[in-house]
């Protein structure tokens, strides 16, 4: 724990006082306007990190919120005459308001259409800071002096180290929200939104912040960029910057801040190495050389294929013969980057740091930080009081695909502390019925009614608020964080603190009580020693208790659970029952969709059953058993007597 | 027909598969049971290529196929339906039976009138999918949708079939047909290797089972031979 402290923290230290020490020893005025410039772009691509890293959307308007930033700040000084850290804050401000408007509507799309929506956005802005001449200049540019404060004149060596200290703080403030509530909330939303949404986590609030979290942070840098060059022309904002600040963050290191400050690094020095012939060469053949040794490497191993080991040596030979073929390095620029991004790509799809941080951690034997005990599970899940009241009602519920009525008219009462199976034929609108009552779908007509009050129609974030929680039966865990983190990240009223002060750092406390909260909820579904493993790798079975664990940690009133023994063996449906049976101790009420007749039987105090979106038959399991209608339509010839759930038979 | 010789694979660096040996003979239906994560399926998709076997031997039809891809080995013979059956959900019915011969087929003209009489096959086996080969297969029923895909692996003429949990999330009435179907399967002459979750239904229509436990092979025996034996009734027949 405290090795891992001192090496992490160690190591920013080091690095922040080597850098801020820098001037002291080489007065090289070229030098110092480097590192300026790095800690200027570290800021824009923490920034770009975000988007592009963590919420895994294709950003491209992050040049354009350098460009807003920068000419906000030229603008507030040169016209409204404020002061340095005015003009910075404008320049955030226009970053986050400009960012939030984009994210609104932009965010709505996906992929592909997203990364145009962006571009577009892009070419906007660089039109509008051309031609709106009166504000900004046009092409003729824009100057200004940079403002002092309280009197002091920044000199080069002044504003670098103002650069540094900014930098530093984004970098702690960004290290605090992501290993916070936020960055879970970040991760699982590009896992699984429908999950994120499910577990009362808003996906499109979540993706909306994180965006103008990022395009602020681009505003900053926009701003430092100003007063840094006091010049600004348009031209310097465009899609060319956009090319090579994506390189930086994909050859950096995705989500990651590490790979952010080294992928600033690379584009800081990109344009020396390329006018320095021998420093040029000696790069790439470098490259080339990892690039071969890792591809021999791999193969032998067995762990990467030809494809991937052989396009980034070619690609690493094409630009060390290219450097002796061509005249002029820099006229060739694009396709250098082109063929570097190309390699990096291919060869290391987790960038620098990604790779570096697997090597890392082994050669360190970096453990991750020990756990707190366990709460009561008394405290995680209050006793809910059980008074045979109603707790679900639906009323006439239809929904419609098209022609297909999937849900024809059902009526249903859940009451408290019951568990309610609803059991029926492939295809007879169980699942479409729980997707309607959940949020997934709107129904076309009917009501829900919760605790008599009306359930949110059509929105699973507001009924999942609403105190209804479910599993999936095709699972929707969020495959890349752990078991714990699955867990926390739905525990309700996990962070009530205000992202000022998680940005400070000061969510330490709520995060080990989360922690606590989690545990005891794994130990319930037996995966307490599984807490740090990654969801995606725990077995089959695991993986649906797993999601019956997050399920919980939302503390709901309903707990819906579509078909959790699907694919379980013998031994783990027989733990999923005493799973179950130890929730319903708690008082909550269960909805349970399955086909295993079995566990049906034992658990179900009553059971519907549903044919063509209608319901056939209620009763106590025993009765429905016995029912005509159940067994033409679903249970096929009752002959087996009771036993064990081995079987297809029904029992 | 199958031969599979200490088989190891598993996914990025955990080894899920630690040397699994199973014999196919011709005509046989041949079961695998066991826990989750005992590497059932990832048998089935080392053997189909759906994944690189890191170690070990599989050979089909006296051809080792090990380190194949998955087209290659399917060439040869080897139809592998998986788990949670992965029909192409907005393709119709017929379509997707012709995508399952898609190997023996033209490519562009005149495939229909070849495949017709593989189509008829399917169909008569399965009389239900006549009745909804216009139909999207996305909207077919689960127990529709796990014949349309043992159908689709049937299309290429396959010398072995891999049926990878046919019955999971199926109605109990559905359950019973798709048992149904494998006793058909069977009784064509068809060789099958199943894996399945209800271990007796399994033993009912298998002719030799093998029972997988942390990547191994533990028992091996008969239906009649797995009956007696303790363990196995107790871990997963109850």
């Amino acid at each position: 724990m405290l090795k891992r402290l001192l090496l992490l923290r160690g190591t920013e230290i080091i690095v922040l006082a080597l850098l801020a020490s820098i001037p002291l020893f080489i007065s090289n005025s070229y030098a110092l306007g480097l590192l300026t410039l790095l800690a200027i772009y570290g800021i824009l691509l923490i920034g770009l990190d975000v988007t592009v890293g963590y919420l895994g959307q294709v950003n491209l308007a992050q040049a354009a919120f350098l460009g807003l930033g920068a000419y906000a700040a030229g603008i507030s000084v040169t016209l409204l005459g404020f002061g340095i850290f005015e003009s910075l804050a404008i320049s955030m401000l226009v970053g986050l308001v400009l960012g939030g408007l984009l994210a609104f509507p932009a965010l709505r799309l996906e992929g592909p259409q997203f990364a145009l929506a962006t571009l577009s956005f892009s070419a906007l802005c660089t039109t509008v800071l051309n031609e709106w001449e009166g504000l900004t200049g046009g092409a003729q540019g824009l100057s200004l002096t940079r403002p002092g404060l309280f009197g002091y004149a920044f000199n080069a060596q002044g504003f670098y180290w103002l650069c540094l200290i900014l930098f530093a703080l984004v970098w702690m403030a960004l290290r605090n929200l992501l290993s916070s509530q936020w960055g879970r909330a970040f991760e699982a939303l590009r896992d699984s939104p429908i999950a994120t949404d499910a577990m009362g986590v808003g996906t499109y609030r979540h993706k909306v912040a994180g965006f103008a979290l990022g395009s602020a942070l681009g505003g900053l840098a926009g701003g430092l960029y100003a007063l840094n060059f006091q010049y600004l022309q348009p031209q310097g904002f465009t899609y060319d910057l956009m090319v090579i600040l994506l390189l930086g963050v994909v050859l950096g290191g995705r989500k990651s801040l590490w790979g952010a400050f080294f992928g600033a690094s690379l584009i800081v020095l990109l344009p020396n190495l390329l006018s320095n012939r021998l420093l040029f060469e000696i790069i790439s053949a470098l490259g080339l050389l990892l690039a071969v040794i890792a591809g021999i490497r791999g193969r032998l191993r067995k762990t990467t294929q030809t494809f991937q080991a052989l396009a980034p040596v070619v690609a690493m030979s094409l630009l060390v013969v290219g450097g002796f073929l061509v005249e002029n390095t820099e006229n060739w620029r694009k396709a250098i980057f082109a063929l570097m991004l190309f390699s990096v790509v291919v060869g290391l799809p987790d960038g620098i740091m990604g790779f570096a941080a697997r090597y890392l951690t082994r050669l360190f034997h970096l453990e991750p930080p020990s756990l707190p005990p366990a709460s009561a599970l008394g405290d995680v899940l209050p006793k809910k009081p059980v008074n045979n009241s109603v707790l679900l009602e639906l009323k006439e519920l239809k929904r419609y695909f098209g022609g297909v009525k999937a849900v024809d008219g059902i009526s249903m009462t859940v009451r408290t502390g019951h568990v309610h199976g609803l059991i029926g034929p492939n295809g007879s609108g169980k699942s479409t019925a729980v997707n309607v009552i959940s949020g997934l779908y709107a129904p076309t007509s009917g009501e829900i009614l919760l605790q008599g009050k009306a359930l949110p129609k059509g929105s699973l974030f507001k009924v999942a608020r609403a105190g209804v929680s479910r599993t999936f039966q095709n699972l929707q865990l969020f495959g890349e964080l752990s078991a714990l983190d699955n867990v926390m990240l739905a525990i309700k009223g996990a962070y009530r603190i205000p992202l000022p002060l998680v940005l400070l750092g000061l969510a330490k406390a709520e995060e080990k009580r989360a922690q606590a909260d989690a545990l005891a909820l794994l130990e319930l579904v037996r995966l307490k020693q599984h807490a740090r493993t990654r969801a995606k790798d725990l077995t089959y079975g695991s993986q649906r208790f797993l999601e019956i664990a997050r399920a919980l940690a939302r503390k709901p009133e309903l707990l819906i659970l579509d078909e959790p023994a699907a694919g379980l063996a013998h031994p783990d449906v027989n733990e999923l029952v005493d799973i179950i049976k130890a929730i319903k101790q708690y008082g909550i009420a269960i909805i349970l969709i399955e086909h295993h007749m079995h566990v049906v039987s034992e658990l179900c105090d009553v059971v519907t059953v549903i044919d063509g979106g209608k319901v056939i038959a209620e009763g106590s399991p025993a009765e429905v058993k016995r029912d005509p209608k159940v067994i033409k339509a679903y249970l096929g010839v009752a002959t087996e007597p009771d036993g064990p759930d081995t079987h297809p038979l029904p029992v | 027909m199958l031969k599979v010789e200490n088989l190891h694979a598993g996914y990025g660096t955990s080894e899920v598969l630690l040397g699994a040996t199973l014999h196919v003979k011709p005509g046989m239906v041949v079961a695998l049971i066991g826990a989750n994560g005992a590497g059932k399926t990832t048998t089935m998709r080392a053997i189909s290529g759906m994944i690189k076997p890191t170690q070990g031997q599989v050979i089909l039809n006296g051809i080792p196929v090990q380190g194949m891809t998955a087209s290659r080995i399917a060439k040869l013979g080897l139809a592998h339906s998986p788990e949670g059956r992965k029909v192409f959900g907005p393709l119709s019915v017929e379509d997707n039976l012709l995508l399952g011969a898609y190997n023996h087929l033209p490519k562009f003209f005149g495939f229909r009138g070849k495949a017709t009489a593989d189509l008829e096959k399917v169909y008569e086996l399965f009389p239900r999918l006549r009745e909804r080969f216009r139909q999207a297969a996305g909207t077919l029923s689960g127990g529709e949708q796990q014949m349309l895909a043992i159908g689709r692996a049937l299309m290429a003429n396959p010398k072995v079939i891999l049926l990878d949990e046919p019955s999971m999330g199926l109605a109990p009435v559905i359950v019973q047909e798709v048992f149904a179907t494998i006793r058909r399967l069977k009784e064509a002459g068809i060789t099958l290797l199943l894996v399945e979750q209800f271990a007796k239904s399994a033993l009912e229509v298998a002719d030799y089972a093998y029972v997988m436990d942390h990547g191994c092979i533990a028992v091996e025996g008969t239906p009649a031979e797995l009956h007696q034996n303790e363990k196995v009734i107790a871990a997963y027949l109850g």
